[in-house]
């Protein structure tokens, strides 16, 4: 492997496993995403996504195996790992209401060891892109949903991550919701952040995905970008590859 | 850990509680208000009853007996000397009695006149309802009434005779009551304010401690904040902190309380025993102690809470869990509450929670030993770090963290 290549690999995901007592939930995982790239995760109820997830966040240590991260091992240095991502997980994102919203964003900028010159500057840069300038100074808790949601974004990004984790993202949002964070998602590849994005329904992620793995009971089963998967197995909906993939494992 | 982290997790929650109107009103407002309110309602209608059995003794006389010699007997020589006795006119004495007109009703020989001459005895009749507590309480007063003029009555005939009162008199009894007004205060004191002091302490970190963590699980803000780069134990610590405080602030909102409570109505602190707190003369150093001991134990209980909240499912299942945590720490102050300060066995020193209820005992009994109070410090302190280990141990175990 050349040097430009490891580079340009900002997550190198090596035989991650993670067992829950006797129970793996996810099973020699390996993958690689490129810089700025969308990488999708797709998998049924259960596949694993939110534990591949949350190790590569570190919030659950792998059992076994590793991932490289932005140049950072997620099982030497979390904490380094951790300055580098954002996540958005679920698509209900809570923030505490009895804090503004600016206040909200600027607490997880502290905790990302900003100065608070550095936040307050992020934080009308990102007012500004948000349409979030009006009600900025307001309490979280009296605002919509759809204002909720932009703060939340805010708050993924304050600290201006190299890497963004979306685990189902859309799941229970309505339309115009779903629009916003396909939208959010973009914007982020826009900027240069390389996205690990985890779904259950095909088309957003033929929408949006540069690459895709498909998982199955914490396996992976196959990944390769949507073109060439629909190539490989001459069919041009990804849904179909999917349910070819999945029942086929689950035949055995 | 990152002070800096601890420091950013501290201040937030602080502002954070400091907003929500529910948190301040129950572990400040409360504990300052109503605590006092409550011993001065209980203190003060224990010494209203008690001031007006003594003060508004009514009383009756039969229709028999209700004659102007008989009223005369009662006026001028039984009740004479004791102003809180009034003589009132009734019909019928059973009714006035059941309708509270009078207390007691008096049946009086008719012919007492010529048997108090002739030196016999005479009757007088003392009806009252035993089922009322002022008719009850006023029984003898009445009856107190009617010795002392008995005593007269010897006294003027002794002196007839030629005699010394004396004689009726071989052995005269003193009492010496060694606890002085302020240590019998302070004895009630000594049994109320250990409990207190731990339900306040054990309440004030509920609310805080379940939002802290299960509320902020449910409200989908734990992930984000645990990928920020500050470590679990800074985010704990932050959160301990904030549990810690708030235990501390309602118990000092509610000590704060009876203080007020104390300079509104000075009887109301002793809840209505009728003795009065004059200044205190406790050694400043087993002040010290005993307010160290109940930070350290604030501290314990704050370790367990946050364990706790750690552990719970669900905002509610923490709810359950903390309020069940109240009502053990309740145990050990009701199960020694009428134990005396000097009889406190060593291994009460030891034991969590009643270490800290045994050392107040012992400081507002007067009955100080250094010895114990440094067991209790000591023991106090390895269960301040035995708790937070258990929360710190919790929050780090991803089994318990991401239960769902
Ligand atoms: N903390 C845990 N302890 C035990 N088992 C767990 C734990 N977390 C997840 N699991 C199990 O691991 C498996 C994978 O769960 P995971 O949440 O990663 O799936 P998922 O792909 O995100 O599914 P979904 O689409 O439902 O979110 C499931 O069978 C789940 O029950
Ligand atoms: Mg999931």
């Amino acid at each position: 492997m050349t040097l430009g290549g490891c580079v340009s690999k900002l997550i190198r995901v090596e035989h991650i496993t993670k067992q829950f007592g006797a129970f793996a939930a996810v099973k020699e995982l390996s993958f690689e995403v490129e810089k700025g790239e969308i990488f999708g995760l797709l998998g049924e109820n259960g596949a694993g996504k939110t534990t591949t997830l949350r190790m590569l966040a570190t919030m659950l240590r792998p059992t076994k195996g590793t991932a490289i991260m932005a140049g950072f091992d997620i099982m030497k240095d979390p904490e380094k790992v951790r300055s580098k991502i954002g996540i958005l997980f679920g698509g209900e994102t809570g923030l505490y209401d009895r804090l503004s919203c600016e206040e909200n964003i600027a607490y997880f900028g502290h905790l990302n060891d900003m100065s608070r010159d550095k936040i307050d500057d992020r934080v009308k840069t990102m007012a500004k892109v948000f349409g979030m300038e009006e009600y900025i100074k307001r309490r979280a808790g009296k605002l919509s949903k759809g204002m909720k949601q932009k703060v939340a974004f805010a708050r993924a990004i304050i600290h201006d991550p190299d890497i963004m984790l979306f685990d189902e993202p859309t799941s229970g949002l309505d339309v115009s919701a779903i629009r916003d964070v396909h939208e959010f998602i973009r914007t982020c590849k826009k900027d240069g952040k390389t996205i690990v994005f985890s779904s259950h329904t095909m088309s957003e992620v033929e929408k949006l995905c540069d690459r895709i793995a498909i998982i199955n009971k914490g396996e992976l089963v196959e990944k390769g970008k949507i073109e060439e998967l629909k190539n490989k197995y001459s069919c041009d909906n990804l849904e179909d590859i999917f349910i070819r993939l999945v029942g086929v494992k689950s035949e055995f | 850990m990152n002070f800096r982290h601890v420091w950013i997790v501290f201040s937030k929650e602080v502002k954070d509680i400091l907003r929500d109107k529910k948190t301040i009103i129950t572990s400040i407002v409360v504990p300052m208000i109503i605590i006092p309110l409550l011993s001065m309602i209980a203190g003060g209608s224990v010494q209203n009853m008690q001031n007006d059995i003594e003060q508004n003794v009514t009383i009756g006389l039969t229709q028999e007996s209700n004659t102007a010699h008989i009223r005369e007997l009662i006026k001028s020589y039984i009740i004479a000397d004791f102003p809180n006795i009034n003589l009132i006119d009734i019909e019928d004495p059973i009714e006035a009695i059941n309708d509270s007109k009078v207390r007691i009703v008096l049946g009086v020989e008719e012919n007492y006149k010529e048997k108090l001459e002739q030196g016999e005895p005479f009757v007088i009749e003392i009806i009252y309802d035993k089922s009322q507590t002022k008719s009850e309480g006023s029984m003898h007063i009445v009856s107190n009434a009617i010795n002392q003029f008995n005593k007269k009555v010897i006294v003027q005939r002794l002196e007839k005779m030629g005699i010394d009162d004396k004689i009726l008199k071989p052995v005269e009894i003193e009492q010496t009551n060694i606890a002085d007004d302020e240590k019998t205060s302070l004895s009630m004191l000594a049994m109320i304010l250990p409990i207190m002091i731990v339900i306040l302490i054990s309440a004030g970190g509920t609310a805080p401690a379940t939002d802290l963590v299960a509320g902020e699980k449910e409200r989908n803000t734990f992930e984000p904040l645990l990928t920020t780069k500050a470590g679990r134990s800074s985010l704990l610590i932050g959160k301990y902190l904030t549990v810690t405080l708030f235990s501390f602030v309602s118990a000092i909102a509610s000590i704060f309380g009876m203080f007020l409570g104390y300079i509104i109505a000075p009887e109301s602190i002793t809840m209505g025993t009728g003795t009065q707190l004059s200044g205190f003369s406790l050694p400043g150093a087993a002040i010290l102690m005993i307010l160290i001991i109940s930070v350290l134990m604030g501290m314990t209980f704050a370790g367990i809470q946050i364990a706790l909240s750690t552990y719970a499912k669900s905002f509610r299942e923490a709810q359950t869990y903390l309020s069940f945590l109240i009502i053990i720490a309740m145990i050990p102050g009701y199960a020694t509450i009428l134990m005396p300060p000097n009889e406190m066995p060593l291994y009460m020193f030891i034991v969590p929670i009643l270490n800290t209820i045994s050392a107040f005992k012992i400081v507002l009994g007067l009955n100080i030993n250094y010895t114990y109070l440094t067991i209790a410090l000591a023991s106090s302190v390895v269960y301040v770090i035995i708790s937070l280990k258990i929360a710190v141990t919790l929050f780090n175990k991803e089994k318990v963290l991401f239960r769902s």
